[in-house]
Order: structure tokens, then sequence, then C-alpha cells
């Protein structure tokens, strides 16, 4: 995974705004988010979240033979990401490889198109990569939660030397919902407030959760890990209570509180801490939701103890002036 | 920034997989006009050295630094530029096999078949033996009639083993008409000379030579090649299917295949010479021995 | 040299931002103060060489040579040569092949650059092109920057300090205070170096030498007599891009050119008197006293601690005072040694030219003999 060394405070947001710092931090759950560096873009960080996964997997990047790269910040609305993502890899040169965008769930719907292709037996190894650096209006909510980061997980048989985990089963649920959109050439996205909440957020991963749960006939209790799409602190929370998972089974992946949202990236750098904490034979539960809407789900089985990944850079915090600054109005 | 057309853009993107490697930071300054950055002269593990952005605080002369994508503008017609920038490492620098007088050096003999690499090694270990120890070439063919110790040799399947181990440090297969066969050096017949205070000399060809200068980084490598006489191509071919013929060593099948290599080690030697500090022409046994003697002492001398 | 070359005649514009001339106006300044200080006519010129480094990107003006040639009124053949800031020495140069292999007679030699008819953003990318166009300029390094990274790397090896390196743009202004032709005629002192704006870390606006418009004109001849010939004229070439070179801290072109010169003129650092060397840059004039011979490595700096009587170094105050409009510099260092010899009556000089980061070197030994 990749994520930039800046960060700023939420306090230094609510300051900027006159609003109570106290009271932005306690209502939204999260002390700070990312924000990315002026030569950064959705393209740098995946590219590094990949290469990452290229050596922490120990295969050859040409052994690669599929890309797909969820964003809802491509640097180009036309020009494949995983164009210059499969060039900059060295994957394979005869790869499947596509963009996607389904809000924030289109890296995990990436991780499904790859992990069909490697059990129809079309490829050995497969990326795929969620990537954002997501924006927000000055002054809007959002603008305190919208972060910048990059998750990529390779996907191989099972049987793969090294393999850390396995997909058991996965299951989306999909619905025409307007809760958030963006429309061309707009620089920020809209969102419809409240109505976010229980139609768009809650409905979709409270039908995937029982979903696959009642496929698998499995019970909250045997899930030892939970990640969960983070827009906030309290969504994820409040939906894990209501199926019964514990503080404890959310703790690993819960990982918000300190990056923010990273829009397509989320879930999965969610996933990728718990993959460093994991154990052998533990069970993870994945949950993914996109505005739009839909949500993407996956039962997972360790097949080894998980491995940590390099240390992050030290952080680099930022004032309001200096975000706003380095940040770029417009993709 | 230079004019940043399609196939401009393309030609510098294609560049980038060569400067995805660790460096060590020669010189940088900050530039204040149009807008503020650090530019930095980067030496990479390989050698080579590149122009790049530097990022991360106060940097200074010596320290590490790590690869990075980086976007470095878009263009007016909207087409991006990315270029790879150096990052400061924080963490301490890339340990080096050091001992006490030789901080982990390989002296490097290359040169095509016939070229007599051999034999000068064999003179300079026998002169040099307090400081220069030969190194065995791990390979999985069979021991033949003419062969002098150069080889250690061990069945394929302990060649993969060892591999998978991660012991082989730098392999390669050189084809020949008659079997596919494996070379490699270990590393702990590399590294365990260092410990003693010696200097390893190996002979080998351009693909082993890549893998060390890859695994322990280019400047480790005192890296010597060695032409036949001649001033064509043709000439030196020539030459050395003369000596090649004269050793009496190889079959007819055998040193039609050198000869073809040996056109492969020339070009290389055009191609490569970053990876070469000396050419040298074999025309004279003794003067080249000296030579070889006399730079080595002298390149250990002035290590930093 | 393998016929007598001698200088006939010189002249120059007076360097500076020159918004009312155009190209065209500057080299027939220059051309005409020429011709004037010798003794022929127009007429007498057999061809004219012109070096020029900006034309096209500035004034969208290639084919120099003609321009040149419509000066005179017969039209003599032309031609023009470049090699980014070295395009002076290497003009003349070429004009001694002209001359030695009796082509020509009698040459005029025509630098010119015209620099602020483009913003400083496009004068800045434009001299980026004397450096490597794939491997220098995607870095985003400015022409500033190339020597801002050669001056830190030469105080980390040699420990100059930023205080002894303010001591060079101080010494070639007050130099200049004398040069009627000079860009800058103010004296500075060594403290106001480091208090001008910062450029390319270390070095700052006045270590740098100028954006200038100006042109300067040189005229040799086989023919005709003076008591100034060129003894030497040599030019040597280095890697383009300084990613290839081993060494931040000494150019190898400036040495072989020097090297070669010394030899054709059979002299030695000793029998010169005076010197015009490449200050591009503060730190250049170190490292050109050093690759010179004039120095040993790391101590170029002595020269400007203590100023020797004896030896004059760029005393028309150098790039950075009389200025720098790119191609005439090579051609006026030339002129201002015959200048300079003809005065003292001192017997040999030196000029020193560079283009880029010293990837081309021009370098002419001058003797007076009365």
């Amino acid at each position: 995974m990749y994520l930039p060394r800046y960060r700023i405070k939420t306090e230094e947001i609510a300051r900027a705004w006159k609003r109570d710092p106290k009271n932005a931090v306690q209502s939204l759950g999260i002390r700070e988010k990312t924000a990315p560096g002026p030569h950064e873009d959705s393209f740098t960080m995946a590219f590094e979240a990949g290469r990452q996964a290229i050596d922490t997997a120990k295969i050859q990047s040409s052994e690669i033979s599929a890309l797909f790269v969820g964003s809802e910040s491509h640097p180009y609305a036309v020009k494949p990401t995983s164009g210059m993502l499969a060039a900059a890899l060295a994957i394979h040169p005869f790869s499947h490889c596509a963009d996607l965008e389904f809000a924030c769930k289109a890296g995990t719907a990436g991780m499904q198109i790859v992990d069909s292709f490697v059990r129809s037996g079309q490829i050995h190894y497969g990326l795929a990569i969620g990537t954002d650096t997501a924006q927000a209006k000055p002054g809007d909510p959002l603008e305190y939660t919208a972060a910048a980061g990059a998750a990529a997980v390779i996907l191989g048989r099972d049987k793969a030397k090294g393999a850390l985990c396995r997909i058991d089963e996965t299951l989306s649920f999909t619905t025409d919902t307007p809760d958030f959109w963006r429309a061309n050439g707009q620089p920020f996205p809209s969102h419809a407030g409240r109505f976010t909440g229980e139609p768009g957020y809650f409905a979709h991963v409270r039908e995937t959760l029982k979903g696959i749960l009642t496929m698998k006939k499995c019970m909250p209790a045997d899930i030892d890990h939970l990640v969960l799409h983070m827009p906030n602190a309290k969504f994820p929370q409040k939906i894990a209570k209501e199926f019964g998972f514990t503080p404890k089974q959310l703790q690993q992946g819960f990982i918000v509180p300190t990056i923010g949202n990273t829009y397509s990236a989320c879930a999965l750098i969610g996933l990728t801490h718990v993959l460093q904490k994991a154990k052998k034979n533990e069970i993870i539960l994945l949950v993914s939701y996109g505005s739009g809407a839909g949500s993407d789900a996956f039962l997972m089985t360790m097949l080894r103890d998980g491995i940590p990944l390099s240390p992050p850079q030290s952080p680099q915090y930022l004032s309001y002036s200096e975000y706003r600054q380095q940040i770029p109005t417009s993709l | 920034m230079p004019p940043n057309t399609p196939p401009i853009v393309s030609r510098l993107h294609r560049r980038h997989g060569e400067k995805l490697q660790q460096g060590v930071i020669i010189s940088y300054t900050h530039i204040a006009q149009p807008y503020s950055r650090t530019i930095g002269l980067i030496q990479l593990s390989d050698g080579t050295k590149v122009l790049a952005p530097l990022l991360g605080p106060n940097p200074s002369i010596g320290q590490n630094v790590s690869p990075r994508m980086y976007l470095s503008e878009v263009a007016g017609s909207g087409l991006r530029v990315y270029n790879i920038a150096y990052e400061i490492l924080v963490e301490k620098a890339i340990p080096h096999p050091i001992s006490p007088s030789f901080p982990g050096y390989i002296l490097a003999l290359t040169g095509p078949s016939g070229v007599g690499k051999s034999t000068i090694s064999r003179l300079l270990t026998t002169m040099c033996s307090d400081f220069l120890v030969p190194v065995p070439i791990l390979t999985t063919r069979k021991p033949k009639k003419g062969d002098d110790g150069e080889y250690r040799y061990v069945s394929k399947k302990t060649f993969v083993k060892l591999q998978k181990k991660g012991e082989i440090i730098s392999f390669a297969q050189i084809p020949s008409s008659e079997e596919k066969r494996w070379y490699g050096y270990c590393a702990h017949d590399i590294e365990h000379l260092w410990t003693k205070g010696m200097l390893p000399v190996v002979i080998t060809e351009m693909h082993l030579l890549q893998g060390l200068a890859g695994h322990y980084g280019r400047r480790s490598i005192l890296s010597l090649g060695l032409l036949p006489p001649g001033r064509s191509k043709r000439s030196m071919l020539s030459h050395l299917l003369h000596r090649l013929r004269s050793r009496g060593r190889d079959s007819e099948k055998s040193i039609a295949d050198r000869i073809k290599n040996a056109e492969a080690d020339l070009q290389f030697f055009r191609e490569r010479q970053d990876l070469f500090d000396r050419i040298v022409v074999n025309n004279n046994l003794n003067a080249v021995v000296d030579l070889v003697q006399q730079y080595t002492r002298q390149q250990l001398r002035d290590s930093p | 040299m393998q016929k007598d070359v001698f200088v006939i005649g010189s002249g120059q514009t007076r360097f500076g931002e020159w918004w009312d001339k155009s190209l065209h106006n500057l080299m027939q300044e220059a051309f005409d103060a020429a011709i004037d200080s010798s003794p022929c006519t127009a007429l007498d010129i057999d061809m004219v060489i012109v070096a020029n480094m900006l034309g096209e990107l500035t004034n969208n003006q290639a084919h120099l040579g003609a321009l040149a040639s419509s000066l005179l009124p017969h039209q003599p053949p032309a031609l023009r040569v470049e090699a980014a800031c070295a395009s002076g020495s290497i003009a003349l140069h070429t004009a001694c092949a002209m001359l030695e292999s009796g082509r020509a007679e009698t040459v005029a030699i025509l630098g010119a650059e015209k620099m602020t008819d483009c913003s400083a953003d496009e004068i800045s990318n434009a001299l980026m092109g004397a450096a490597d166009s794939e491997r220098d300029q995607p870095s985003g390094l400015t022409f500033p920057g190339i020597f801002g990274l050669i001056a830190k790397r030469y105080m980390h090896e040699f420990g100059l300090t930023r205080s002894q390196l303010n001591l060079v743009s101080a010494r070639h202004h007050a130099h200049a205070c004398e040069n009627p032709y000079a860009q800058f005629r103010n004296a500075i002192a060594p403290g106001d170096v480091e208090n001008s704006p910062s450029v390319a870390e270390p070095l700052h606006v006045l270590d740098c030498s100028p954006v200038s418009d100006g042109a300067a004109a040189c005229i040799l001849s086989t023919k005709h007599k003076s008591p100034v010939r060129l003894a030497a004229s040599q030019i040597a070439s280095d890697s383009l891009s300084i990613t290839e070179r081993s060494s931040l801290t000494s150019f190898l072109a400036t040495k072989t050119a020097a090297e070669n010169a010394f030899t054709e003129a059979s002299v030695t650092n000793d029998d010169i008197r005076c010197i015009e060397l490449h200050d591009c840059f503060s730190i250049a004039a170190l490292i050109n006293l050093e690759d010179l011979g004039f120095s040993e490595a790391g101590r170029g700096i002595e020269w400007y601690i203590e100023e020797n009587p004896l030896i004059t170094i760029n005393g028309s105050g150098g790039l950075k005072a009389c200025g720098h409009p790119v191609a005439a510099t090579g051609i006026k260092q030339v002129n201002d040694i015959a200048r300079k010899l003809m005065e003292s009556k001192e017997r040999f000089g030196l000029a020193q030219n560079f283009g880029g980061a010293c990837a081309t070197c021009g370098i002419h030994i001058l003797e007076y003999a009365a």
C-alpha cells in the first residue's frame, strides 16, 4: 500500500472554518487524514503500492498478466491508468487491463475481476489496485474525511508458493441510489447529506453482510477480522454493532481515524493492515461500499501468518493554507 | 522543460525502468524560480548517474535515496509527464560487507573465450597470493580435460537448490550446441574471502558480470575487460580462433560455439562500457599481468 | 598554427539590454567597429563566420551566415557555427582553419546574441539546450542549477566557503568599472553577492552572469599583419551531460584544450600575463583557473583572495560584469586580450571559452610582438 507523507489534523480544518475543533473530532471520530504531495496523483500512488505488492509477493513482475485499477480520481478522463501502470510496473505485455469506477468500491470490484481471471485459469497472477486523491469542496463536511492513498493486492492460485490468504467466497449487491455523485467536468462531488446514511451505506452493507453470512452459513462470531468501508468512524462502527460484531473484530482494519477516507483504496488499505497482523487459519470478512450504489463482500482465510510491510515515512503535518495550496483543486 | 510532445514523453516514460534503483546523492541544489524544488545528481547502484528531483527534508551529499514515481508536470495539452524522483531514506545505510583491509571489492576479468583470462588469473593469484584469491565458478556441466580448478562441479539439482536458498548471487545459462549449462557464483565463496581480508578474483562473462554488479553494486567491482589483439572485429576473432585451436582443449564444434559467443562478448564491451573500468588488450601476457597488479593495488589504495 | 594569423581588427557593442536593437543592428555595429579599427575595408573580407546560439528560439532567425554576409557590400561567403556558449571560440577556430588552408586570407568573425526579446522563462528554458535534452532537462534542472550542483560538490570536496566565493564576482565587477563596454560598471561588495536572491543553492543572483544583448567582431588575416598574432587555437570536447562525468569539480575539455594550446604555442602557464576566462558562474572561474593549470585543485580561490599584480584575470569584468551575450563572449574575450597586450606590451595572453557544463572548450593564446 502507499500513503502520502502529508497529514492534516481535523482540528486544523475546523479552526480554519471557525468551527469547534473538539466537536469536529468527536462527531467524525477522525483525528487526521492524509493529503497528496504536490507531485503525486492516483497513478504515482498506485505505482508505489503495486511495486510494494510485487516486492512482497516475491514474484517477477512479468508473471502478472492482469491489472485492474479502480479510482474516482484517475489522472485522465480518457487514457487508462491501468495501461500506464502496466508499463511502469513492467507486467507481462500480454495482459488484461482496464480502469474501473464505482465510487469507493472500484478497488474491490477490481479484486473480484482479477479473482475470476485466476479462477478461470486465464492468468497465473493478477494485480488489483484501488487508488484515490479524493477531493472535497472547501468548507464542505467531506473536507474532513476526503483523503489520499493506494492499496494493491496480487491474486494467484491458492497453491501458489507464498500464498498469504485465500478468497473463499465473494458476493456483490447493486442498486441505483443517488447518494453521492460528481458530474462530468465538476471538480468536486455532491452528496445527499443524511440520505447517504440509511438508504446509502447502511442498506447496501447490511444486505451484503447478511447475504454472505447466509451463503456460507457463518455467524459473526466466526469472523476474526471485519474490514468495512470507512467513510467516517461512526458508520462502520454502527453497522458492525448491529450485526453483533465486537470492536475487537473491527480493530485491525479500522484505519479511518488516522488516515481518513481514501475512497477506492479505503477498504483495501484496511485489508492490508489486517493481512500484516492476522494469523494462519483466521477468517477475514471484507465488505466495501461504493456510492451509486453497491457493495462487494469477500470471505477469506489466512493460509499463513501475516507479514509486516516496511514502516511508512514519518508524517509531515500541514497547516490549512498549506493543505489548500498543495492539493490540486481539480483532477 | 524540454518540449513535451507525445513521442518525447513516451520515450521518457520508457526509460523509467532503468532508474528504479537505490542510489547515493553526489550533489544537489535548491532552485528558487519559477517554483521551489530540489534537484540531485544521484549515483545509482549499477554505477550510472541520473539527475532527478530530490524528495524529503535536509538532503546531504552521501545520503542514500530510494526511487519514487513523480508527477513532473501537466503539459498545456493535458498530457501528464512523469519522472522518477529520489526520496531520502531515513533509515541506516545499506549494509556493505566490511573487512579490515578490503571494503568488499571483487576483481573481475571479463572477456571472450580464448582471450587468456584463466592464464592471467592464475598468474595473478600465484604472484599475489597474499591478497588475491580466485573464486570458483559453480557449474552444472561435466568436468572436461583441460579444466584447471576454475570450476566447482555440482549437479543441476544442487544448483537449483542453492539458487532457491538465495546462495547463488549471480547465475547464467550459457547455451551451447551440446547441452544447456548453468554457471554461477556462490555468495559464500566471495564473502568469506572478505572476512579473511582477501580480494576475490573472478573470471567471468557478461551475464555473470551483470549479476555481480547488480548484487554487490557496480562500485564493488574492479572490472577489467580483456580484448584479444587485433584492430578490427574480424582480426580479433581470428586471433581468438587461433588461440582456441592451439589450446587443444575444445572440440571444433565447441570452438565454433565459443567464437559465436565471442562476437556477442565484443558487442557487449561496446554497449556496456559502464560495466568496465578498463579495457586491456592481451597481446603480451607479462605486461598485462603487471598492469592488472598495478591497477588493483592503486584502486585499493585510492578507495574511500 | 600552420600560418601566422594576425588579429587585425576588433570591435564590439556595449553589452546590455538593447530593446531598440535587433540581431542585425548589433552585428552591424560590432562589424563596423572592427573594420574601423583595422587597416582594411569591408571589401577585403573574404569570408564571414557567425557565432550564435539562440537565434532560432529568440527571433525565429536561423541562417545567420546569410544575414551577416548582407552587411557587406560584396556579400562574401558566410556560415554560422554553434557550440552553446563556446560558439565564439569555435567560430575563431573555424576561421583559423579557413585561413591556414588558404581558402580565405581575411576573415571576419561575428558573435551576436539577442536575449531580451523573450521572457525570462523562455530564455531559461532555451539555455538548457546547452545541456542534454533527454538526460538533464526532464529533471526540472535549469542552467544555474547545473552549476549549483557543481558549486555544492566543490564546496564539499575542497571546503570552499560562501564568503570566499563572494570575492569572485566582487573582483570581476571592480574590473568592469574601467570597461566602457561592460553591462555593469558598478562595484559591488563581497557581502552583496550572498545577500542577493538565491538562484540555485549555493549560487545567488550575483554569482551568475546576466542575460545580455550584444555583439563582438574580430578580423583575422594571413595577408595583413599586426603586432598581435594567434599563437594557438584549440577546441576540445567532453560529454554533454554531467551524469557521464567522473568529476563535477574539474572539466576535462578545458584541460585537454589547454594542454594542446600550450604545446601549440610553445609556452607554459608562467608565460601568460593576461587571462579572460569563462565565468558563466563564479564557481566556474575557480575551476577554470585550476583546469588551466594556474592553480592546484581546490586552490583557485587564492587568486581572488590576493590579487596578483602581474597577471590580470578577467580585466574586462568577465562574463559576470561585462555581460554574456552567449555567442559573442568567445570573440570579445580574444578582442580584450589583444587590446590588453597592445596596451601593456606584454607578450602572451590566453582566452578560455566554454559551452554548457564545459562540454566544448575553446582556448586561444595570443602573442604580441612589437
